[in-house]
């Protein structure tokens, strides 16, 4: 068997052997993930302590409300939290902080000497790690909701915000990339990380909803990428049925995603031409 | 710089574009700046200067020098991590800064510090995503991971996460991610290092073999000289970011020593004064054989004795005959000094330095 005969389309050049190299690099992560019972659970028992407290904060707060806040019953509250901090838990933590460590130690360098982009190998290996935790999470939101907010409002919209969790999660770690990019110029990049997430915490609506904030503050921010990724599944788990809060989040996806190929060819340039982090 | 008949072709071969096309590496003048600081403190440090090779198909070539001395730099500049300042790289017919990935399909890489795999998965899903990532199909990378695991005993492995495994058992799944696309060329940066001796002994015994029953071209460098020893054919020495000795591993002693050792065994007790008186005045440093501690009088009663023969000045023949006729031999051996001991006077030449010529030596 010649190497000729084992490759299939000139190797990953082209678009589909891209893909599907990222396909196998995400299923291997995912397997991964799913061979770490333990982790899953440990990510469940993360995620549900921090659900059933923000989720008791804020019926007492709907409660004392006359039952709705900001235009959201309670029950409606209860899933647009559940849904919205799955984006933010279900995701690799510290994703920021272990590429800068990875590009410091030389590590990242190796994963140039592979025939495929490494950035894009990299993002499927985190997707594919974070799909067991979002599904481990949304089933805990799930139950959580339904035992606490009872029955979603709008079961359309509800379903919708399952594509739109997993659009979320992959925006997210899209956007952790974009930051992390940050290591090529910069010996210690770990502020990038306190800074994504205040960004998503706040702009997200990650424990409050957009509508909570300020004057002009909410439209701004559902104009940025952060609502994309958490406010948009929380919306529609909620039981709004806006679907074109997937368009917005495709529409994200593929300009973050240019833009984090752009910073990393330019970072592998610095690197390439002797410069240091 | 010295270079043996064929390194000299090579390097000619080097500078001449048209005859370095079926070379498997040719690299002509390559130079590589750095610059540090910022403002008034800012320096530019030349990592490579001038460095000019070439590497044969099939080859077996130690790439060596101390630390600091230019290799990393220019393993980067061949395998399209590092944009050369100055000067052409070719490897295997493709600038390796402008086509690194269509070269990394036919390189393969180990760096006996980093790993290529990844650490949850186990070694064989982790060479099956690599594969994937080479876009090579599925039941072919099967095939290939269990030839590769029978060729490096490392079948029992593969099933194992990479994280679990020990060093030597890591560094032979990291050689088979290395040769799963079956490359022309494999770069191996220190890939013995940490390893224990019968694992490193393994490890050199499949590239020989690799390269006997494949003709893969093999491009190491190592600290360990038993590495070159074993793996090499040639060594190219660089220091000081330059090329500083091209030639043969074998010919490195023969046309670089220039002392062998006389290592007597005395049929009865004797002292180093008095085998020193019995030589002659013009005979090189004798010493005690064997003795712990120092002699320094020469008045110790010793079994043996050892006189470092500086040939140069000295035929070794007329000194073997002394000693034979003017000593109660028991037993006597020639030897020369370890290759380590060879490399480290090479290292250790100023920059300006150059080796003495192949044929100086008496």
């Amino acid at each position: 068997m010649t190497a000729a005969t084992m490759t299939t389309g000139g190797g990953t050049g082209s678009v589909r052997d891209l893909g599907a190299a990222c396909l196998r690099v995400a299923q291997a992560a995912a397997g991964a993930a799913r061979s770490q019972p333990a982790a899953l659970v440990h990510g469940g028992i993360h995620y549900l302590i921090v659900a059933v407290a923000i989720t008791s904060l804020w019926n007492r707060a709907a409660s004392g409300n006359g039952g709705t806040i900001v235009g959201y019953q309670a029950g409606a509250l209860v899933w647009y939290l559940v849904a919205t901090e799955v984006t933010a838990i279900a995701p690799p933590l510290r994703l920021i902080d272990r590429f800068g460590a990875d590009v410091a130690a030389g590590r990242f360098e190796l994963e140039l000497l592979r025939p495929a982009p490494a950035l894009w190998i990299r993002v499927a290996a985190e997707i594919g790690t974070s799909l067991p935790r979002t599904a481990v999470c949304a089933g805990l939101g799930c139950g959580l909701a339904l035992g606490v907010g009872g029955a979603p409002a709008s079961p359309a919209a509800a379903a919708l915000a399952v594509p739109a969790l997993l659009l979320g999660v992959a925006l997210t770690i899209v956007a952790q990339h974009l930051l992390a990019a940050a290591s090529f110029w910069l010996r210690d990049s770990r502020a990038s990380w306190f800074l994504y997430q205040k960004l998503q915490f706040t702009l997200g609506g990650l424990v409050l909803p957009l509508e909570v904030l300020p004057g002009d503050l909410g439209q701004v921010a559902r104009l940025t990428p952060f609502a994309a990724m958490s406010y948009a599944p929380g919306r529609l788990a909620s039981g709004h049925l806006e679907a074109w809060w997937l368009l917005i989040q495709v529409a994200w996806l593929a300009a973050l995603g240019l833009v984090t190929a752009r910073v990393f060819a330019a970072g592998e340039r610095h690197l390439g031409d002797g410069g240091e982090p | 710089m010295t270079a043996s008949p064929s390194a000299s072709s090579s390097l000619r071969r080097a500078a001449d574009p048209d005859r370095a096309g079926a070379a498997v590496i040719a690299v002509a003048d390559l130079h590589r700046t750095f610059t540090t600081g910022r403002r008034r403190n800012r320096r530019t440090i030349e990592a490579v200067r001038g460095v000019t090779f070439t590497v044969e198909p099939g080859e077996r070539l130690a790439f060596i020098g101390p630390n600091g001395a230019g290799k990393s730099t220019s393993i980067k500049m061949l395998t399209g991590l590092l944009r050369p300042s100055a000067g052409s790289a070719r490897v295997l017919g493709l600038d390796p800064w402008h086509q690194r990935r269509a070269l990394s399909r036919r390189i393969g890489t180990v760096f006996g510090q980093r790993s290529l795999l990844w650490a949850e998965l186990s070694a064989r899903r982790s060479l099956t995503t690599l594969g994937a990532i080479h876009g090579l199909d599925r039941s072919p990378v099967g095939r290939r991971i269990a030839e590769l695991g029978e060729l490096l005993e490392a079948d029992d492995l593969l099933d194992q996460p990479v994280r679990t495994l020990s060093l030597g058992q890591r560094m032979r799944c990291e050689l088979a991610a290395a040769l799963l696309h079956r490359p022309d060329l494999l770069f191996l940066d220190e890939p013995t290092i940490g390893l224990d001796l019968l694992a490193k002994q393994r490890f050199r015994d499949v590239l020989v073999r690799l390269n006997a029953s494949h003709g893969t071209t093999v491009f190491l460098t190592s600290h360990d000289v038993a590495d070159i020893e074993h793996v090499a054919a040639r060594a190219v020495i660089v220091n000081h970011g330059t090329v500083i000795h091209d030639s043969p591993v074998a010919a490195l002693r023969r046309n670089l020593l220039t002392t062998k050792r006389i290592e007597v065994g005395l049929a009865r007790p004797s002292t180093v004064a008095r085998a020193r008186a019995a030589l002659g005045s013009d005979i090189g440093p004798v010493n005690p054989l064997g003795v712990a501690g120092p002699d320094d009088d020469g008045t110790t009663p010793v079994d043996g004795i050892a006189i470092d023969v500086d040939t140069r000045h000295q035929a070794i023949g007329v000194v073997l005959d002394r000693v034979l006729q003017r000593l109660a031999v028991a037993d006597v051996s020639v030897t020369d000094p370890p290759l380590e001991a060879v490399i480290g006077e090479i290292y250790a030449r100023p920059a300006t330095g150059t080796d003495p010529s192949p044929g100086s030596a008496p």
